[in-house]
């Protein structure tokens, strides 16, 4: 799980308290002292957590990589290491990757959490509690034990979905997942499993602040079940949609574990640099070459980061706009 | 805060009672399929931990395998896990679950002294910085924690640090999705007037943070304590990156990847070598093991994680 279980909580307080700079001059100095107290040690791991990391990144992705001649070259690169990344075969090859997973699995998600969010809403009381529980419970497994779920559930030999599996012709795990062009539905099935509960709790959360007034007139006016949820319901939450489909772009952009240990369920048979966050993880590890490994991050970092302010600023959901 | 979620229990109560037409037996049945397309692999998965290898490998016990389920197997299966490791790292199984709790519990607490203030100061007090301070955390909190990864590894690797799990358990303590809950919990929770009375009766700004702030915050406390937990635990990307180069020092989720890659479904070669056959029930086992955390925290906060679901359904 990670962070996107955040969004049920939406700050939309208005700032209500005017600045009084100068009202009361000692006492103000005191909550001011007060504040950076509180938040030190937050501060220290911002630092630690976040900024010095991405500075440091940002200062190796302009030193010069080491070579076979001199591997213990350093100095200022320019952007050889930018270079050095984006020429490399593999790097629009990993984008390319990882659009068509999030052209498969992107629209099917939004469509399925929108839908299943709908349906729970228009089943009060236990029924839709429980459906609410178990669409839930693939998602609290967490990666890796997501991912031996799948293990299980795509190796032919012992799968309860062994009988599809054989009549597409597939006699082991590897075949499954290493025949062109299967990789991209595994992944967005794995995703959509994954995430689908967490969202669905999400947009519930959006489609429970929606007035009860509203949702009773358009009932006395005649609306139907279905047109409360196409006509009332769903243009109510578009932000809550919007605010998903950027969130799990971000997500996409990032993927690594499920293609990484897929690969190694593949005993190496598919890509091993099939996404650019493992492109970046081969120049750190594998290829030794640090600053296009930081070059490869900042890249990365710059993309989630243009979404997350997209996400801040106009999602309309978080209370930082200026009022 | 529960307002509308209890009227609408109270309309639901009192609304008239809904007939089984055409739209609601396809809403239900729909629905109940969807659970079943869910249910049906987590069964069998969570099955195959409790049953044998020849069991699984020759697909007996009938549906799902769930006749398969035996004792006996999960003593088998729980033995070569237990066996499992190298020889200055005997028994690295549970090594790692130690290793993770470590990191886990350790994230977590770091987590909670630094978000907990952090958000009351954001969302009550007044200073200069506060609206970036509030932007650099949102934005932190949208973007997936793997991006940073690689720079952390940078980082982690310029004080020579790699392979410990220090390193990895204060990061995770950074968790501005803490803050954020925090903050929410403040504003929603504790009046402003609260702490201008607090002021007037004398008290300094740590102490009413301390004495007035802090004991109204046990929903905010149980939050963030279980989302950090939950997500420490399950973290995949960071361990990998900090401590892949010293087996025993790693965490159950890197754990878990050198078993499959030690398992001779998968690597034949590789587990040609070793006494120790890690066969999937082997493998389901040491997953569901390594959830059971999980799940206790899950229960135990529980009853807190219902009413924050509700903090979605605030209207201020």
């Amino acid at each position: 799980m990670t962070t996107t279980a955040s969004p049920a909580l939406l700050g939309s307080g208005t700032r209500t308290r005017a600045r009084r700079p100068n009202a009361h001059p000692p006492m103000r100095r005191r909550e001011v002292a007060g504040a950076w107290t509180l938040m030190a040690p937050y501060l220290a791991l911002l630092l630690i957590g976040g900024i010095i990391p991405i500075g440091y990144a940002l200062w190796v992705s302009f030193q010069q990589s080491p070579t076979l001649l001199e591997p213990t070259k350093t100095g200022f690169g320019g952007l050889q290491a930018y270079v050095t990344a984006i020429s490399d075969f593999r790097f629009g090859q990993s984008f390319l990757d990882i659009f068509t997973v999030l052209l498969v699995w992107l629209p099917v998600m939004i469509v399925s959490v929108v839908g299943l969010a709908l349906l729970v809403h228009a089943s009060p009381g236990r029924f839709g509690a429980i459906m609410r529980f178990i669409y839930y419970i693939p998602g609290a497994l967490g990666g890796v034990a997501n991912l031996m779920l799948w293990v299980y559930l795509l190796n032919p030999s012992q799968s309860p979905i062994s009988g599809f599996l054989s009549s597409l012709g597939f006699t082991t795990i590897k075949q499954v997942v290493a025949t062109q062009g299967d990789l991209p539905v595994i992944l967005a099935a794995m995703l959509l499993l994954q995430g689908l509960g967490q969202w669905i709790v999400t947009v519930n959360g959006g489609l429970n602040s929606i007035s009860e007034d509203i949702l009773e007139a358009a009932s006395l006016d005649g609306a139907n079940a279905w047109q409360l949820a196409w006509r009332v319901k769903l243009p109510m939450i578009r932000q809550w949609i919007g605010y998903a489909a950027l969130l799990n772009l971000a997500y996409g952009f990032q993927l690594f574990l499920e293609p990484y240990l897929l690969n190694q369920v593949a005993s190496g048979a598919l890509p091993s640099e099939y996404t650019p966050t493992q492109l970046g993880y081969w120049f750190a590890f594998v290829g030794s070459n640090f600053p296009a490994a930081a070059a490869m991050s900042v890249i990365i970092v710059i993309i989630t980061l243009a979404i997350g302010l997209v996400v801040v600023f106009r999602s309309g959901l978080f209370a930082v706009e200026e009022h | 805060m529960t307002t509308s979620l209890l009227r609408t229990a109270v309309t639901n109560r009192r609304g008239p009672v809904r007939r089984w037409d055409a739209g609601r037996i396809a809403r239900v049945t729909f629905m109940t399929f969807v659970a079943l397309v869910f249910l049906y692999p987590l069964v069998g998965f969570f099955t195959v931990a409790l049953r044998s290898d020849d069991g699984v490998a020759a697909q007996t016990g009938g549906f799902l395998g769930i006749g398969g389920i035996s004792w006996d197997a999960v003593q088998h299966s729980w033995n070569q896990i237990f066996a499992y490791g190298g020889l200055d790292t005997p028994h690295v199984y549970v090594t790692w679950l130690l290793n993770t709790i470590f990191v886990a519990v350790t994230g977590g607490v770091l987590a909670l002294i630094a978000a907990l203030p952090t958000g009351y100061a954001l969302a009550r007090l007044r200073f200069r910085f506060q609206r970036p301070i509030l932007i650099v955390t949102l934005l932190a909190m949208v973007m997936p924690n793997t991006v940073l990864v690689i720079p952390l590894f940078l980082e982690v690797n310029a004080v020579n640090a790699v392979g410990e799990l220090w390193p990895v358990a204060i990061i995770m303590g950074f968790f501005p999705f803490g803050v954020y809950l925090s903050y929410i919990h403040f504003r929603t929770a504790m009046p402003h007037e609260l702490v201008e009375a607090a002021r007037i009766d004398g008290l300094g700004e740590i102490s009413i943070f301390l004495r007035i702030a802090l004991p109204i915050s046990k929903q905010a406390v149980a939050l963030v304590a279980f989302f950090s937990f939950v997500a420490n635990w399950t973290n995949f990307f960071l361990p990998l990156a900090l401590l892949t180069s010293s087996f025993g020092t790693q965490t159950i989720s890197v754990g878990i990847q050198s078993l499959i890659s030690s398992s001779p479904l998968f690597n034949p070669t590789a587990a040609a070598g070793t006494p120790i056959k890690l066969y999937m029930p082997e493998l389901a086992l040491a997953t569901a093991i390594s959830t059971i955390p999980l799940l206790i925290v899950f229960i135990v906060a529980q009853r807190f994680l219902i009413r924050g679901q509700t903090l979605g359904a605030v209207k201020s």
